[in-house]
């Protein structure tokens, strides 16, 4: 897990940064596997991500208690049960031990979208946490290396997504990043290729 | 709309971008499952517009929830930037959202909203499509109840689209859908693809470029994310074909106006009652016309 705390700055609560951040998760998603820079580089990137798309309309997990009672505060959302949650928010390092919605045949929008706090994502595929992907948005295959993220979440993944439409929405960030991983994408793991 | 219109200010002004933060943040969440979902028509609660459904809510709302300062937004009503609807909702997006800059030239585009066409030029990853939508459901012809093309959605069950399109072929001996033609979208969610030709359906297929679709009335949005599989409902041996500019005699109709034999035409009758052709992507034809170098 990452020793920063999650943080932020003042400026990301205006509507303009949070626009900026979610034309960084637009990218994201319509490129999985896209290391993406968060816009405010002095907010926490899976926090910066909360701000830019929750509200009282949807429903927030934090099982971990990652996020202060302030923070909670001013996201004005619903907390909820990781069951029932629209989005989840953890930490990566540790193995899942959740069971998320993954929506239903006529509403898969109400799959879960989980945030996953890895120490780092890159490019350069040295080491052997490497992911290689491919599926829509991705022109023939990608590949990132995350740092921080328990092998467990690939395979618990894959359970979720076996079934499409049904399924979970990853994003993986480090403080300054994420990468989006959709149910469409396929994962396979693999040394530094 | 009328040049002297302003927004009414009464009680508070209007936050960049007409809609509020929370209509915004609703409808991007949206579009991050519709992209997370190829082809799949994410419900919204789609915004009363200061404008009647019908002249692109669906495709306003989408681009007024993307648009920043960074932004140039072109706007094109059937491949020109000069018709009514889009002079009017380029309008709508100048003043509401202070600051942006608007271009006609399509690789000059951050955004691009379209009634009805595809550019002529091919777009880059830089650049995202939102295509305003009226009927979303390519399955609303052979089935009425929503909650039931839900279900044939969900189980990727088109066979009675499959039979509409053969019995085409027994009367017609060819598929008659001229526009909003059924595809498939990563082999599995079949849309209506928004009323393009089908010169423009194989555009969709591995497109560099994101593309959103939005139906304001019907209040969905979808989306063909880039590098995905768009393929056109046909059968093995009925292969999919595109508007054919050929005459009687097999030669290709040329623009009127830039002499290109590579684009989609726009047939209409001249001041002598004679069929003439032009392009119907506007800013092609005038990037045409300037270099010369149409072929």
């Amino acid at each position: 897990m990452l020793n920063e705390t999650i943080n932020c700055s003042p400026a990301i609560w205006q509507p303009m940064l949070q626009q900026q951040v979610f034309r960084g998760l637009l990218d994201s998603f319509s490129y999985p596997g896209r290391i993406t820079p968060c816009a405010d580089h002095e907010t926490s990137a899976c926090l910066a991500i909360l701000i830019a798309l929750v509200d009282g309309e949807t429903t927030l997990a934090d099982p971990q208690q990652l996020l202060s009672s302030a923070l909670w505060d001013r996201l004005e959302t619903r907390p909820c049960v990781s069951e029932k949650a629209a989005f989840i928010l953890l930490d990566g390092a540790q193995a899942p031990d959740i069971n998320p919605c993954i929506g239903t045949l006529d509403a898969p929008e109400k799959g879960a979208t989980l945030l996953l706090r890895v120490s780092s994502l890159r490019s350069d595929l040295t080491g052997n946490h490497s992911l290689h992907l491919s599926g829509p948005g991705i022109e023939s295959t990608t590949s990132i290396r995350v740092d921080g993220l328990h092998p467990a979440w690939i395979t618990a993944r894959k359970e979720w997504v076996s079934a499409f439409p049904l399924g979970v929405d990853l994003l993986l960030c480090d403080q300054h990043h994420f990468v989006a991983i959709p149910r469409t994408t396929q994962i396979t793991m693999g040394g530094a290729a | 709309m009328n040049e002297n219109y302003e927004l009414p200010l009464e009680d508070a002004g209007y936050s960049f971008g007409f809609l509020d933060e929370y209509a915004k943040k609703e409808v991007r969440r949206c579009i991050l499952k519709a992209i997370a979902i190829p082809g799949y028509q994410t419900p919204y609660a789609s915004r009363e517009m200061p404008m009647g459904r019908g002249f692109g809510t669906g495709g306003l709302q989408i681009t007024l929830s993307l648009i920043g300062f960074q932004d140039t937004l072109k706007v094109i009503d059937q491949g020109s930037d000069d018709s009514v609807n889009a002079v009017n909702l380029r309008q709508f997006v100048q003043l509401t959202c202070p600051g942006v800059d608007v271009t006609e030239k399509t690789e000059e585009a951050s955004l691009l909203q379209s009634r009805h066409r595809i550019p002529e030029k091919p777009l880059t990853q830089a650049q995202i499509l939102i295509l305003q939508v009226p009927y979303p459901d390519a399955l609303v012809v052979v089935e009425a109840s929503e909650a039931r093309r839900k279900i044939m959605h969900a189980e990727a069950d088109y066979s009675r689209l499959l039979v509409k399109l053969y019995e085409d072929i027994v009367h017609f001996d060819e598929i008659t859908i001229s526009h909003r033609y059924p595809t498939r979208i990563n082999g599995h969610y079949v849309i209506d693809p928004s009323p393009i030709p089908r010169w423009d359906v194989p555009k969709l297929h591995q497109s560099k470029a994101l593309v959103l679709l939005g139906a304001g009335r019907e209040k969905k949005i979808y989306a063909v994310p880039p590098y995905t599989l768009a393929e056109p409902l046909v059968f093995d041996d009925i292969a999919f074909r595109v508007e054919d500019f050929r005459d009687a005699t097999g030669v290709r109709h040329a623009c009127r106006c830039c002499g290109s034999t590579v684009s989609f035409l726009d047939e209409f009758s001249n001041d002598q009652g004679m069929v003439a052709y032009q392009c119907s992507d506007s800013a092609y034809c005038e990037e045409q016309q300037q270099t010369g170098s149409a072929a």
